[in-house]
């Protein structure tokens, strides 16, 4: 066998290897959403947690700085937060309690969140809009 | 090349990588994230494979400039050692452009794109080195002086591999003696930070000098202890969408540019540059937290 081949395969052994003793000790899903103002906090300077809604499935939120009026989504990635400003860009819509929004976002093209209040949270960010 | 550092220290890097996973799971100095463990493993077999691919690029442009060297200078430990030095300050500045100019920070952007800070970030590198062609320009000088291309491989590898155990937040400090002179997981914690305070701060490779000498070294604060990542995180584990979001960004900002001034900005201007200035830099971010911190602090 060609050595650049083993030593391929070796690598991938042992990369297999660390990530199965990774999970073995640390599991492979968490899905409790941490604390958002804190998360938020370390993004944006200043930030004061005003209005918040987190979608049923606890994965995703929208989080308003009480500071500007701005509305930022967040999304539970792993054991972090995932957040972006929400911009007149995002495209928003509605299904009964469903509240989509399209991002122009290589890593994170859309955001589903099953909200009691969508309707008021969808007039809100077209009205930002 | 008496050997290649890298190849031989691998063993070393895999054990030690086990040996914290289990510091951390029985001490809780430190985090790992399964998905975000595998996601930085990955990105590490796969640079290799790419760096290995497209080594010609590198060999091409160091034996186009070579018959231009100054001098020629042989392999010997004392040439190695000052080789090792002038590289270390190579490193140094190519780091501080990778995160200064958008076009070299589409792709070191991989590197700095785990929430965690652990051994095997270190091993999350980037794939896309061979479309980040303004850096071949730090190594020239090095071949220019006459330092012997294996001698400059090698040094390179050394410097790498010592890179490779600051990533870490399972040690705490060391001495004020090696804190002043080296690279340590403390400076480098700072480094991957994205606290405002600590942003485009500790660029050194092996010594520390060049941020002291430069004016970019931060000290880590314990009232202020870092949180990793890039500003706006990635929302991906998947190894490819890490290692192509840069490249993406860039490409899409290039296409929409509408004059040749703006193109030229998104490609050398500091990442976060926007015609309007409607996005955030690094400079905005900082000059932001500070008038915050002012705000916040009441007049004498």
């Amino acid at each position: 066998m060609n050595a650049q081949l083993l030593q391929l395969l070796i690598s991938l052994c042992e990369v297999a290897a660390m990530a199965g003793l990774c999970v073995a000790l640390f599991g492979w899903n968490r899905a409790a959403m941490p604390d958002l103002a804190a998360a938020l906090g370390r993004d944006v300077a200043g930030f004061r947690p005003g209005r918040v809604g987190v979608s049923a499935d606890a994965k995703t939120a929208l989080v308003e700085n009480a500071r500007d009026g701005q509305v930022y989504l967040a999304v539970l990635r792993g054991d972090g937060v995932v957040t972006r400003r929400l911009s007149p860009a995002t495209r928003v819509s509605r299904e009964g309690r469903r509240l989509t929004l399209d991002l122009r976002d290589f890593t994170l093209k859309r955001a589903e969140l099953d909200l009691a209040d969508a309707a008021e949270w969808e007039a809100r960010l077209k009205g930002a809009a | 090349m008496p050997f290649d550092p890298v190849t031989l220290a691998t063993p070393a890097f895999v054990l030690l990588v086990i040996a914290e996973m289990l510091f951390v799971r029985f001490t809780g100095r430190g985090r790992f994230e399964a998905k975000d463990t595998l996601a930085s493993l990955s990105m590490g077999l796969g640079s290799v494979v790419i760096g290995a691919v497209f080594a010609f690029i590198f060999l091409g442009f160091a034996k186009l400039i070579q018959p231009y060297a100054l001098f020629h200078i042989g392999w010997s430990w004392g040439a190695a050692a000052a080789c090792f030095v002038l590289d270390d300050l190579r490193y140094y500045l190519w780091h501080r452009a990778s995160h200064r100019v958008r076009w070299l920070w589409a792709d070191h952007v991989n590197h700095h794109s785990s929430q965690h800070y652990n051994l095997s970030t270190a091993l999350r590198q980037p794939w896309g080195g061979f479309l980040a062609l303004p850096g071949l320009l730090f190594v020239a000088p090095l071949i220019l002086l006459g330092f012997p291309l294996t001698m400059i491989a090698f040094v390179h590898g050394l410097n790498l591999v010592y890179q490779f155990w600051i990533h870490t937040e399972s040690i705490g400090r060391f001495p004020r003696w090696v804190e002043a002179v080296m690279n340590t997981p403390s400076h480098h914690r700072v480094h991957h930070a994205t606290n405002a305070r600590y942003l485009d701060a500790n660029y050194a490779g092996v010594f520390i000098v060049w941020d002291r000498m430069f004016a970019t070294f931060v000290e880590e604060t314990e009232e202020d202890p870092p949180h990793y990542g890039i500003i706006g995180q990635i929302a991906s584990f998947n190894p490819l969408r890490i290692a192509l979001h840069g490249w993406v960004s860039l490409g899409s900002d290039l296409i929409r540019a509408r004059s040749l001034r703006e193109f030229a900005f998104y490609l050398l201007a500091p990442p976060g540059w926007s015609p309007d200035g409607s996005r955030e830099t690094s400079d905005s971010i900082k000059a932001s937290w500070a008038d915050f911190q002012a705000a916040q602090t009441p007049a004498e």
